[in-house]
């Protein structure tokens, strides 16, 4: 399976006359973007703004952000979500880079959504304050949620995707300025003397009720066993991400369209190790799950031969009991594995890192604190609501606090725990934050 | 200048050797011994005072000389209270743990010391406090004294701290996340430390799991009937009067009591100082936490052979694995010589 991204390395996004690229330059219809936006009859407000990283902006709530792309053989970006059922991964797909559509409630946060800072001491939380941002701000008519600390967001959320392939069409008969390329052969060609290695993703499926979970070609990860996956895939839109888990800890749809360990693992194979591919696996609650789940990805892995594994989990809490038990079972059976997680070690940093731990779980990436408090001045200019931090159980925020006060200050200054930044902790790869013993 | 009030055993104290570990605590004007020293190394504090104390009597009558060394601070004005260091000094490591304690609670101040990895202080206090990570013995003095000078003038002049691995003392439970000054990103890290295992190089874990020592459970006895079963408790149950001294929490000692001609547990001769339960129903009937009524009827009805005539207990709330670990090992000790077969170990 041969797939190509061309890039467009944009350099500037202004709104003009006609949605088209130019050397670095992303200039985009404002009403046309719009009415691909109001498509969607459950939308009933919507509006568009440029963001720029070190702009004095605050963002929230933020639901989802994604890559602008087009595939150029007319399929859709997210098929089964956002289109038909195609195979993802596969010919050529045209990516403009350094930019993200981001989604942000105009009325309402939940339990899920996040934080973005595009400037100052705040930018340094998110991976998202270092790119040009076309920010959809819209309201719709799910009135059943408003009020809920879990939403959906189906509306937001499936707008952003179509405002991404909209963008993206601008690029799609242009010549890219740079090609990457990621090539898998079958797996039984794939022999070279080098340690077989496997990546299992555990993605975020806790939620029983349909619509909050990560979707693989629109199936609900709630309900699938583990099954094998091609990176490219991954890599090109198979992958959507969902509505729950406090948002540090989420998998953005753009995490999983860049998805940075798996092209580091790419870049890796053929040198020092042979990347098989990846084992897609989930968080679900129940225990039959879990153990069903585990039982999948270990027999996944000796049925292919792995020698060693990464294994990466998108949440805390509950989920901790799959990621630790999964590295447990692959090590019993002989594979060698390291984990990539994040911790909750509490405000005061005192509390048990995971909530299930075992010492054959003895290598571990750690890629930050959920509960770090963080404190930020206000900023300028705020787009969506600054209240839902503290309104609406955003996971990081609070209504009010005996010692720390609201989240939400009269001035506009923020107090908030690291659960609100907005995918603040890489875990996909890029965070170059680690936890340490004070 | 800010000033540093200085804490040291009877020993380092200069009042004498282990013939003057009950001295009772004193205060001198300016550094004695190590606090010299320590005063010479510290850029931006002066050592004032020095606190002396022997290591039996604080050991010996804990609330007391904490009580006696809070007073003496009272009516002195310092910004840091250092105490040691206490190598591998168990007495000395406690002391310093337990004062350095009280003088954070009662005066808000920082305070920080320095121990040996294996000095009990360690277990029992690095989850509060400050340890530094010391020498065995007084060999590493110069050295322990700088990290300490050091770690105490960044506080004092409020520059950054350092991690625990940076700065030199023990972790203690207390993790926060840190931006990695090499930028290192996570994918990186990964495939480096995968690379490591797969090739049986050593690695470091960003998240260590504290290694768990598991007990194999015993073979079956193979004659109940003709056994000698000794009991043992975690519940605090001794004699009135606690002849041991046994702590309520965070226990160091046990104790081992007769039972020699008694049928059962009365509650005028036993009761418990476990601190981490209702005691009411206990100290009614001691025999529902260590149930030697029960034990002497199944001994009189030939169920198990012998009652050994002395119990064992200690309080279990609080205790450091370490010291669980140690009081385990001399109990066993005492069991093996006495031929004792079994023991049933009653937990609260």
């Amino acid at each position: 399976m041969k797939f190509t991204i061309g890039n467009f390395l944009v350099q500037e996004i202004r709104f003009g006359a006609n949605t088209s690229y130019k050397k670095g330059l992303l200039t985009i219809n404002k009403s046309e973007a719009l009415a691909v936006v109001c498509e969607d009859d459950h939308i009933t407000e919507a509006d568009l703004y440029l963001v720029h990283p070190g702009d004095d902006v605050r963002l929230l709530p933020v639901k989802d952000a994604v890559e602008p792309r087009i595939k150029l053989d007319g399929a859709p970006l997210f098929p089964g979500v956002t289109g038909q059922m195609v195979q993802c991964g596969e010919g050529i797909t045209h990516a403009l880079k350094g930019c993200s559509v981001v989604v942000v409630g105009q009325q309402w946060g939940g339990y899920q959504d996040g934080v973005i800072d595009m400037g100052g001491e705040g930018a340094k939380y998110t991976y998202f304050s270092q790119l040009h941002n076309i920010v959809l701000v819209a309201d719709t008519d799910e009135a059943f949620e408003q009020k809920e600390l879990q939403k959906k967001n189906s509306a937001l959320r499936r707008a952003g995707l179509r405002l991404a392939e909209y963008i993206g069409s601008a690029v799609k008969t242009m010549e890219p300025e740079k090609m990457e390329q990621y090539e898998m052969v079958p797996v039984a060609d794939r022999v070279i003397p080098l340690p077989k290695i496997a990546l299992v993703l555990q993605v975020q499926s806790q939620m029983e009720k349909p619509g909050y979970n990560t979707l693989c070609y629109g199936w609900d990860c709630n309900h699938m066993v583990p099954t094998f996956i091609n990176p490219n895939e991954i890599l090109d839109g198979a992958m959507v991400s969902g509505s729950f888990m406090p948002s540090s800890s989420k998998w953005s749809t753009y995490d999983f369209q860049n998805f940075p360990m798996i092209k580091r693992l790419y870049q890796e194979h053929g040198k020092t190790l042979n990347f098989i591919g990846v084992i897609l696996s989930n968080l679900n609650v129940e225990s039959d799950q879990k153990e069903r789940s585990t039982l999948f990805v270990v027999n996944m892995a000796k049925t292919l031969g792995i020698d060693a594994a990464i294994v990466a989990e998108e949440g805390y809490g509950n989920p901790d009991t799959d990621f630790t038990s999964c590295l447990v079972a692959l090590e019993d059976a002989g594979i060698k594995t390291v984990g990539l997680t994040n911790e909750c070690t509490g405000k005061d940093g005192r509390s048990q890192p995971l909530v299930y731990m075992h010492e054959k779980a003895d290598a571990i990436v750690s890629c930050g604190n959920v509960s770090e408090l963080i404190e930020l001045p206000p900023a300028k200019i705020v787009l969506g609501n600054l209240q839902a931090l503290a309104r609406d159980g955003m996971s990081g925020g609070w209504a009010d606090d005996e010692l720390l006060g609201p989240s939400v200050r009269p001035d506009g200054s923020i107090i908030m725990e690291n659960n609100a930044m907005f995918c603040g902790d890489q875990v996909v790869g890029w965070s170059t934050k680690t936890v340490k013993e004070f | 200048m800010k000033k540093a009030i200085v804490y040291l055993n009877q020993f380092f104290g200069q009042i004498g050797g282990e013939s003057t570990a009950g001295h009772q605590p004193a205060i001198k004007e300016g550094g004695i011994g190590p606090a010299q020293e320590l005063n010479r190394q510290l850029q931006h504090a002066e050592v004032t005072h020095t606190v002396v104390c022997g290591d039996n009597y604080m050991v010996e009558n804990e609330e007391e000389a904490v009580k006696q060394i809070l007073e003496l601070l009272s009516d002195k004005e310092f910004d840091i209270f250092i105490s040691g260091p206490a190598f591998k000094a168990g007495r000395y490591g406690l002391a310093c743990g337990a004062v350095n304690k009280a003088v954070h609670e009662a005066f808000s101040v920082p305070v920080i010391t320095s121990m040996h990895t294996e000095n009990p202080g360690v277990d029992l206090y690095k989850k509060e406090l400050i340890i530094f990570s010391g020498g065995e013995s007084v060999i590493a003095m110069d050295e322990d004294l700088k990290k300490l000078a050091v770690y105490a003038d960044k506080i004092l002049t409020n520059q950054p701290l350092g991690t625990a691995e940076e700065e030199g003392y023990h972790a203690r439970g207390n993790r926060h996340q840190i931006w990695r000054d090499d930028q290192v990103c996570a994918a990186d890290r990964v495939v480096d430390m995968l690379l490591k295992k797969i090739h049986d190089q050593p690695f470091e874990s960003e998240l260590p799991v504290p290694k768990r020592d598991n007990v194999p459970i015993a073979p079956p006895l193979s004659d109940l009937a003709t056994a000698r079963i000794a009991v043992l408790t975690s519940g605090g149950v001794v004699p009135v009067n606690n002849p041991d001294h046994i702590r309520s929490a965070s226990a160091t000692r046990w104790g081992k009591y007769s039972i020699e001609g008694m049928e059962r547990l009365e509650a005028d001769i036993f009761k418990t100082i476990h601190g981490g339960y209702d005691p009411t129903a206990i100290d009614a009937d001691p025999n529902i936490c260590v149930p030697i009524d029960v034990l002497r009827a199944y001994e009189a009805e030939g169920k198990i052979g012998h009652l050994y005539e002395f119990f064992y207990s200690t309080v279990g709330t609080g205790v450091t694995q370490s010291d669980a670990a140690r009081m385990g090992r001399e109990i066993v000790e005492d069991l093996l010589a006495v031929d004792v077969d079994a023991a049933i170990m009653i937990s609260t």
